[in-house]
């Protein structure tokens, strides 16, 4: 016995799906999401430590700049004293200068970490290309 | 017979937003390590990475979180080891409160960049309105 197949029978054709507001919001919630991702993670700063990379031996032009911070709240650039303000005017300088464009930073032992973070954002907004910390410091 | 009207997408438009909602709470959740509270510093130039890490949470009480799980200083190294075994170049966190000493996640740092690491970030957080 042949088995008869039962179509359906519509008055008129189905109109297809109208899928346009689906889209269209689907896409913003997709955006909004991209969006809002990296909102949710905390950022960082990449720093090179401990340790200071070995400068070729013939390069003259190139200035460094050695940051050290003492327990008494002074800050040493390059073995002077400078206070916060000059050390904002004087970094530009120094590394407009520097080849590498790299900033060392040491720090006396009971230096809190807020402080290092504090120089060491102030060294990227000045132009560092290279930031490392220095376990302990050689005078 | 009834002629067929067009479809009520509302229903299902509801569960995506639902779906979505749920998706952006536990995708950070998933994907970073910050469960442990600590206050990290404010820093302006931080980069942000959404990228899975190995996150090193030092608190202000000395206690150390290898991904939110709370360890042995002592074993820091052995953990470490293990997590970065064949990919020094996976991404490492350190999340240190504020008021801790620069010496102490010097340390850390120091520790886990002699087991191989190639890639360490100091964590931070953008100050408010930015």
């Amino acid at each position: 016995m042949r088995a008869r197949r039962r179509r359906l029978h519509f008055a008129s054709e189905p109109q297809g799906l109208i899928l346009n507001s689906l889209v269209d919001i689907a896409l913003a919630l997709v955006i909004g999401f991209i969006v809002s991702i990296p909102l949710f993670f905390e950022s960082g700063i990449f720093v090179n430590a401990p340790g200071v990379a070995k400068g070729a031996p013939g390069e003259v032009s190139d200035i460094k700049v050695n940051i050290h911070l003492l327990d008494d709240g002074g800050i040493l650039l390059n073995e002077e004293q400078v206070t916060y303000e000059q050390l904002e005017k004087l970094l530009p300088e120094l590394l407009a200068r520097s080849l590498e464009r790299k900033v060392i930073i040491s720090t006396d032992p009971n230096v809190k970490y807020k402080r290092v973070i504090k120089i060491l954002d102030l060294a990227k907004q000045k132009g560092a290309a290279e930031l490392a910390l220095l376990r302990s410091r050689k005078r | 017979m009834k002629r067929m009207e067009n479809v009520d997408i509302l229903p299902m438009a509801c569960i995506g937003l639902m779906l979505v909602m749920m998706m952006m709470i536990i995708a950070p959740m998933v994907m970073t390590h910050t469960r442990t509270p600590v206050d990290v510093p404010q820093a302006h130039t931080a980069e942000t990475k959404t990228e899975e890490n190995l996150t090193i949470t030092y608190t202000i009480d000395g206690r150390l979180f290898v991904n939110d799980s709370e360890i042995d200083p002592a074993r820091l190294d052995d953990v470490i080891a293990e997590q970065i075994k064949g990919d020094p170049y996976q991404l490492i966190v350190i999340r240190a409160d504020k008021e801790v000493l620069h010496q102490d996640v010097l340390e850390i740092i120091a520790r886990v960049k002699k087991l191989g690491a190639k890639r360490i970030a100091c964590a931070t957080r953008k100050p408010k309105g930015e």
